[in-house]
């Protein structure tokens, strides 16, 4: 699977010319309906329902240790570069496991900005499956839409995302290991990602 | 003709009404008021200078984005010598928006609705069907242009006003270069923008949040409390208020709005409080503790760029918060992380208005040009998850300030007066270099006032 790795020869604001990469790369599909596959959906689900009710640990005890987990850019282009609009040097969310316990952590304590909590709805769907050539790793690609209502107010909240991971089978279990969040907002319709997605 | 000397509402409220000068109070109304907001995008967003990105974004001829000045939409190009232009991105001919992505390269930016075509400096190059001449004969081409404001390039940063005859930028900076040229003009190579800037909305008026990065030094203390509790600073969650961890310093601001928080770094985070400056050079101090955003290689280049006065407070008293009126915030952090690291965290902001009750935050995020690869990843990172979008600091800022626009909404609530009454006074600590207002000491509201006052002048006067 072709990584969204942060090369440093990008680290400048212009916007690069890479491909754009999204989707399934993985030509080994899963398919729909197959033991794996309904384990993969499954683990999506209970991983949605446990950030959904606010049950971090839960959720933390699914992130694998070596998590990369972040949010690009979306930059409306047009012309011969019109499809390369996903921008992998500043992001969004920019995580690796121990700044998401940091996240978790805070959580816990006085973060005003989900004290009182956000009620939220993850919706889970056209999830596709492919095998990795690291045996037990899956590319497990989701739509997700969110819904947030805050405190009274009447506005929901609301984003929408291609999801891009990568879950790897340790003891019978999937570990979450990369994800990559592509929102499809360029200007963000939310005051702030102090949700996880 | 008549000139506008002061300011009042259609229902007889003057500015003065709204701005008590005597009491050091603002009327909650003015966080949401439709009607003063339309005299805020004329008298302000259409007066003063602007930060609309930096110059790295458009490191090539034909390079351009697109950004806000106010809610009139610019397109910044940078042409075939080299000189970045701002043009509004409206075409002459019927209104279409010239640029619809929000960034590229071109050297003809042809609008899509019926070819008028211009180039990167704004001029009008011509209409299609040039036999027919469809821009018509009653305008010479070179009226035809789109409008372009008045530019200029500071620290890289681009700025640009529609006061074509109005203040220069230097007029615009005030006292404050001298404070300023320590963060954005401090380097040989100076800042590189680590990607496009972050973008979301915030559903709150843009003054709740650009009166708060007029150094509002007092609210760390409560609303960022989780700052406090992650062990960091220099308190635990049992002192905060004893402690007051980031309060002493010393504040500068000046009557042109601006402000910045200069602040000792061993008082305000705890894996700093060892270090003893006592009896050190400037040198050996900021090898001891650099600057933020400043690696040890990078230091001989403060000495080369700087005034030994400004490399001075650099590694004394570094200015690390602060704003530049009328809606840019600065955040040049040490940003320490838990795991001990403290390579800082270098951001800028802008909040575009959109609206009386809703404005976008604009986050771009720097670093040395010159810094190691690895530290301007790191720093990405760091700025990433501390600032913006997802940043555990401003996550509790963008929850706040859309309550205070809406309590602006009741017909009670809208009467409460803001209040800046806790003043340390304009006092210089001995020595030092920098002009302006400075206040030594607590942080109090000081700085926050004389943003009021400058958005008070602009706002009366009317020019």
């Amino acid at each position: 699977m072709q990584q969204p790795v942060k090369t440093l020869e990008r680290a400048t604001a212009a916007p690069d010319k890479s491909g754009v990469m999204r989707g399934l790369s993985s030509k080994i599909r899963v398919p729909v309906g197959s033991e794996v596959y309904n384990r993969v959906v499954e683990t999506l689900y209970d991983e949605a329902a446990s950030l959904d009710e606010r049950r971090f640990d839960d959720w933390v005890a699914m992130l694998s240790q070596d998590l990369v987990y972040t949010a690009p850019l979306r930059l409306t282009r047009t012309g011969p570069n019109r499809d390369r609009d996903v921008v992998r040097t500043t992001s969004h969310f920019d995580d690796t496991y121990a700044s998401i316990l940091q996240r978790t952590g805070r959580l816990t304590k006085s973060a005003w900005a989900e004290d009182p909590p956000s009620r939220t709805r993850r919706f889970v769907t056209n999830i596709r499956v492919g095998e990795r050539e690291a045996a037990g790793e899956y590319e497990v690609v989701s739509y997700l839409l969110v819904k947030r209502s805050r405190g009274e107010n009447p506005h929901t909240e609301e984003v929408s995302a291609e999801r891009r991971d990568v879950w790897r089978e340790v003891q019978g279990e999937y570990k979450l290991a990369r994800r990559e969040i592509i929102v499809d907002q360029s200007t963000i319709l939310m005051s702030n990602f102090a949700i996880f997605f | 003709m008549l000139q506008k000397s002061t300011l009042t509402l259609r229902d007889g409220t003057s500015i003065d009404d709204l701005i008590d000068v005597d009491m050091h109070e603002v009327s909650l109304r003015t966080m949401s008021d439709p009607e003063l907001y339309h005299h805020e995008m004329e008298r302000i967003f259409a007066k003063t200078w602007l930060l609309l990105g930096h110059e790295t974004e458009i490191p090539k001829s034909g390079d351009f984005i697109v950004r806000d000045m106010g809610e009139d939409q610019v397109i910044v190009a940078r042409d075939r010598e080299g000189a970045i232009h701002v043009s509004l991105n409206v075409c002459p001919h019927r209104g279409m928006k010239v640029c619809t992505g929000e960034a590229g390269n071109t050297q003809v930016h042809r609008c899509i609705y019926h070819g008028w075509a211009f180039r990167p400096n704004g001029d009008f190059i011509g209409a299609p069907i040039e036999r027919e001449q469809m821009h018509g004969a009653m305008r010479p081409k070179e009226e035809l242009g789109l409008k372009k404001a008045r530019v200029q390039l500071y620290g890289g940063m681009i700025f640009a006003t529609w006061n074509i005859e109005g203040p220069s930028f230097d007029e615009f900076l005030g006292d404050f270069k001298f404070y300023l040229d320590q963060l954005f003009c401090r380097t040989d190579g100076g800042l590189e923008l680590l990607g496009p800037p972050q973008r979301y909305t915030i559903p709150a008026n843009w003054k709740t949040a650009s009166e708060q990065s007029a150094c509002d030094g007092f609210h760390t203390l409560t609303l960022h409390r989780s700052l406090m509790e992650g062990g960091i600073m220099g308190a635990t969650a049992d002192t905060i208020y004893d402690m007051a961890p980031g309060m002493y310093g010393v504040d500068v601001s000046c009557h042109e709005g601006h402000s910045l928080r200069c602040i000792p770094a061993a008082t305000t985070f705890k894996m700093f409080s060892d270090i003893s400056f006592d009896g050190k050079t400037t040198e050996e101090r900021l090898r001891l503790l650099p600057p933020p955003g400043i690696t040890q290689d990078l230091i001989p280049q403060l000495m080369k760029n700087l005034s030994p006065e400004q490399v001075e407070m650099l590694a004394t008293t570094p200015p690390q918060v602060g704003g530049l009126f009328p809606n840019s915030s600065i955040i040049f952090i040490f940003a320490p992380r838990m795991d001990g690291g403290a390579s800082g965290a270098l951001a800028l902001h802008t909040y575009n208005p959109k609206g009386p009750d809703a404005f976008e935050f604009v986050n771009y995020i720097f670093a040395e040009r010159d810094a190691p690869e690895d530290v301007k990843r790191d720093m990405l990172q760091n700025a990433i998850q501390q600032t913006g979008t997802s940043g555990v600091i401003e996550q509790d800022d963008a929850d706040t300030w859309p309550a205070i626009s809406r309590n602006a909404h009741g017909a009670v609530g809208k009467t409460i007066t803001l209040k800046y009454q806790a003043l340390t006074g304009d006092r210089k600590p001995e020595g030092w270099a920098g002009g302006g207002f400075v206040y030594d000491g607590f942080t109090k509201d000081d700085t926050q006032w004389n943003w009021w006052l400058n958005y008070r002048r602009l706002m009366a006067s009317g020019l």
